[in-house]
C-alpha cells in the first residue's frame, strides 16, 4: 500500500453570510489524507463537519485555501468540470441513503455508470459485481422500500463503488442505523479501504464508529486536532 | 442520460396528481380535435359529392343553389356546349334540378325546421353513381314518390319508408326509399320527381342548376366559355368541387376557429396546471435531484429529464383526449346551413392528421408548462443530497 497523499488541504476558510452577519465556520485549517485509509472526521454539531466534507467532494466552494486531489486544485475547476470530475473520482455515501425509490437496486447502482460511456451490458456487469461485494445480490431487483435500512445503504455503498472512484465520502453514514447494521456498514468500509485501496472520509458522531477508522480527526471552534 | 424510466416512473407513482393533471390536458386536447374532426367532417359532408368532371351551371351571381333561378328550356342550350360528355345514344349527360326549402316539423321536440328539397329527373341517381337507394326502391317517374336522405330519415313526421308527408297543404308524398350517398350533404336532402316539386310548388318552367357531365375535367375551361359567353343568358360555370368547397369554407372555418379559440384559452389553464404539478413534484424530490447532481449529472441533463417528464406527463393527457374525441364519431351532430338555412347532419371526422396535430398541441403544452419547473430542478445544488 502506498501512503502518497490523495487530498491535500491547506488554509481552508469557508465564511457563511447570513442577514448582513458572518459565520466563519471553518477558518483556515490544514488535512492531509492518505490514499487506502480510513478516517473519521469528528466534532460537536454545528462544528462544520459536513461543510468540510462537502467542500473536499466538490459539493462546495471554499471561501479561501486549496483542496489539491491527486495533485490537482479542485477550487479551480468549473461548475461542469466538478461535476464530471465528482463522477469520476468519488463515491457518495448518505445518512439516508438517497436511493432512488423508483429505481431497484440495481438500477440505483447502474446510476454512475450512465455518465461513462459503458455500453448496457458492461454497465449491468459491474452493477452486479459492486452488489456482490455489498452482499445483495439476492436483492438487484429490490425497490429501495422492499429493503431495510442497512439494506439500503449497502446498496447506496454499492452505488459509490461502482465507478471505482479513488474516494469515497460519507456523512453519518451509519446515523439512521442500528448497531448490527452500522457494524456491518463499518466493516464494509474498512474493506474498502484495505482491500481496494480507496481513500475513505467518514464523518460521525458515534465513538464506536469512528474507533473502526485508521485516523480521527476532530473539528472544533474551525479547526482540527487528531 | 438519467434513466427514462427514472421520469415515467416518478411519474406513475404520484397517481392522483397525474392522472389530475393529464386530466386537464385531456380536456384542451379534447375540445381541440373535436372542433378538427366536426371542421373536416363538414367539409366531406359539403365536399365529398363533388367531381372535377361535373360543372355547375347557376345564375350569374348566385353563390347557392337555392338564389339561382333559370329557364328551363337553357337545359338543352348548356348540355350542347362543347365537352360536355354524351352516353351510348349520343344524349349529352348532366340534369337540370329545382332546389327548394321546406319547413318541416321535427320529430321530438318542437319546432319547425328547414329541409332541403330536390326536384330531380329520372336521370339524378344514374348521374350521380356514388348515390343509391338503400332501402324501399327508387320512385317511379313522373309520381309523387320521394326519396330521403339516410340522415334525415327518422328526424321528421313522416320520414320513413312507407309513410309520407305534405309538401304542402293538401299536396302529399310519399317516402319510397331512403337515399345514401357516402356522407355527402345528399343524404341530409329529400329527392322528389322534378315535375312533381314544379307543379307543387309553383315553380313551372324554371330550373335552379344544370350540372353537366364533361368528357374530362380538362374540358372544364372550354365549356365554361361556352356557356359565359352569351351574356343576355346570365350564367356562371362552376367546377363541382370548387362549388362544393366555396359552400362548406366558411361553417368550418368557424367551427376551427371556434374550436381553437376554446381550446387555446383551456390551454392556459391546463399549462399552468402541469406547470403547478411539476413544481409539486421537483420540490418534494429535492434531495433526489441534488444526489443526481452530488453523482455528477450536469445541469442541462436534468433540465432535459424534467422536461421530458412534463412532456410525457401532457402526451398521457393528449392520448386520453384524443381517444374521448375518436368516440364522437358515434354522434352526429346537426347544424343549420348557412346559405341555405336547412338543417345539415354532421359528423365528427377523425383523421390521422388531427390526431397527430392534437398530440403535438398536447406535448407542446408540456414543453412549455414544463420549461420553468425544468428549469428550477437543473438549479437545484448538489448540497441539496447531504440535508
Ligand atoms: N448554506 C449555509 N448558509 C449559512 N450557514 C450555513 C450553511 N450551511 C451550514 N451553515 C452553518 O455552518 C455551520 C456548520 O454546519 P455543518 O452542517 O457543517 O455542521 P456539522 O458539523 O455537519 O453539524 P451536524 O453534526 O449537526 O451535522 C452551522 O452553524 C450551520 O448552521
Ligand atoms: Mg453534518
Amino acid at each position: 500500500m502506498s501512503e502518497s497523499t490523495m487530498v491535500r488541504v491547506r488554509g481552508l476558510s469557508k465564511i457563511y453570510e447570513r442577514g448582513g452577519e458572518q459565520l466563519k465556520v471553518l477558518s483556515g485549517l490544514d488535512l492531509d489524507l492518505a490514499e487506502g485509509t480510513f478516517e473519521a472526521l469528528m466534532g460537536p454539531s454545528g462544528s462544520g463537519k459536513s461543510t468540510l466534507l462537502n467542500i473536499i467532494a466538490g459539493l462546495d466552494r471554499p471561501s479561501s485555501g486549496t483542496v489539491e486531489v491527486k495533485g490537482e486544485d479542485i477550487s479551480r475547476l468549473s461548475e461542469s468540470a466538478l461535476a464530471t470530475w465528482r463522477s469520476r473520482t468519488l463515491g457518495f455515501i448518505f445518512q439516508s441513503y438517497n436511493l432512488m425509490p423508483v429505481l431497484t437496486a440495481l438500477e440505483n447502482v447502474e446510476l454512475p455508470l450512465l455518465l461513462t460511456k459503458l455500453g448496457g451490458a458492461e454497465r449491468k456487469k459491474r452493477a452486479e459485481i459492486a452488489l456482490r461485494i455489498v452482499g445483495l445480490e439476492q436483492r438487484m431487483d429490490h425497490y429501495p422500500r422492499q429493503l431495510s435500512g442497512g439494506q439500503e445503504q449497502r446498496v447506496a455503498i454499492a452505488r459509490a463503488i461502482v465507478n471505482d472512484p479513488a474516494i469515497i465520502v460519507a456523512d453519518e453514514p451509519t446515523g439512521d442505523l442500528d448497531r448490527q447494521s452500522a457494524d456491518d456498514i463499518l466493516t464494509l468500509l474498512e474493506k474498502l479501504a484495505k482491500d481496494m485501496n480507496k481513500t475513505i472520509l467518514m464523518v460521525t458522531h458515534d465513538p464506536v464508529a469512528a474507533d473502526r477508522a485508521t485516523k480521527v480527526h476532530r473539528l472544533d471552534k474551525g479547526a482540527l486536532s487528531s | 442520460m438519467i434513466p427514462f424510466r427514472y421520469n415515467l416512473r416518478s411519474i406513475l407513482a404520484r397517481k392522483a396528481t397525474t392522472a389530475a393533471t393529464a386530466f386537464g390536458i385531456a380536456l384542451v386536447v379534447f375540445v381541440l380535435a373535436s372542433a378538427l374532426m366536426l371542421s373536416a367532417g363538414i367539409k366531406k359532408t359539403l365536399g365529398a359529392s363533388g367531381r372535377a368532371d361535373n360543372a355547375i351551371v347557376m345564375r350569374t351571381g348566385s353563390d347557392a343553389e337555392l338564389n339561382s333561378s333559370f329557364d328551363t328550356t337553357s337545359v338543352g342550350l348548356v348540355l350542347a356546349a362543347p365537352g360536355v360528355k354524351r352516353d351510348d345514344k349520343g344524349a349529352p349527360i348532366g340534369v337540370g334540378e329545382v332546389v327548394l326549402v321546406l319547413a318541416l316539423e321535427k320529430l321530438g321536440d318542437p319546432g319547425i325546421t328547414n329541409v332541403f328539397l330536390r326536384g330531380v329527373p329520372e336521370t339524378a341517381l344514374a348521374f350521380r353513381p356514388s348515390a343509391r337507394v338503400v332501402s324501399g326502391r327508387a320512385p317511379r317517374p313522373g309520381s309523387d314518390e320521394v326519396l330521403v336522405g339516410k340522415r334525415l330519415r327518422g328526424r321528421f313526421k313522416g320520414f320513413e319508408v312507407g309513410q309520407s308527408f305534405e309538401l304542402r297543404k293538401n299536396r302529399s308524398v310519399s317516402v319510397v326509399g331512403i337515399l345514401e350517398d357516402e356522407g355527402s350533404s345528399y343524404e341530409s336532402e329529400v329527392w322528389a320527381d322534378v315535375d312533381t316539386v314544379r307543379t307543387g310548388l309553383g315553380r313551372e318552367g324554371l330550373v335552379s342548376s344544370v350540372r353537366a357531365r364533361l368528357e374530362s375535367p380538362a374540358k372544364f375551361d372550354a365549356f365554361k366559355a361556352s356557356v359565359e359567353s352569351d351574356k343576355n343568358l346570365g350564367f356562371e360555370v362552376t367546377r363541382e368541387t370548387t362549388f362544393l368547397e366555396k359552400q362548406s369554407e366558411g361553417v368550418s372555418i368557424f367551427v376551427t376557429a371556434l374550436g381553437s379559440v376554446i381550446a387555446f384559452f383551456f390551454s392556459i389553464g391546463a399549462m399552468i396546471g402541469a406547470m403547478i404539478t411539476m413544481y409539486g413534484s421537483i420540490a418534494s424530490r429535492q434531495r433526489e435531484i441534488g444526489t443526481l447532481r452530488a453523482l455528477g449529472f450536469p445541469r442541462w441533463q436534468i433540465l432535459v429529464a424534467f422536461l421530458l417528464e412534463c412532456s410525457v406527463l401532457s402526451l398521457f393527457g393528449g392520448a386520453l383526449g384524443a381517444a374521448a374525441a375518436i368516440a364522437m364519431r358515434f354522434v352526429s351532430f346537426s347544424m343549420i346551413n348557412f346559405t341555405s338555412w336547412s338543417e345539415i347532419v354532421f359528423t365528427f371526422e377523425p383523421t390521422p392528421a388531427i390526431l397527430l396535430m392534437s398530440l403535438m398541441f398536447a406535448l407542446a403544452m408540456g414543453v412549455f408548462g414544463g420549461l420553468l419547473p425544468a428549469i428550477r430542478a437543473a438549479r437545484v445544488s448538489p448540497i441539496q443530497a447531504m440535508r
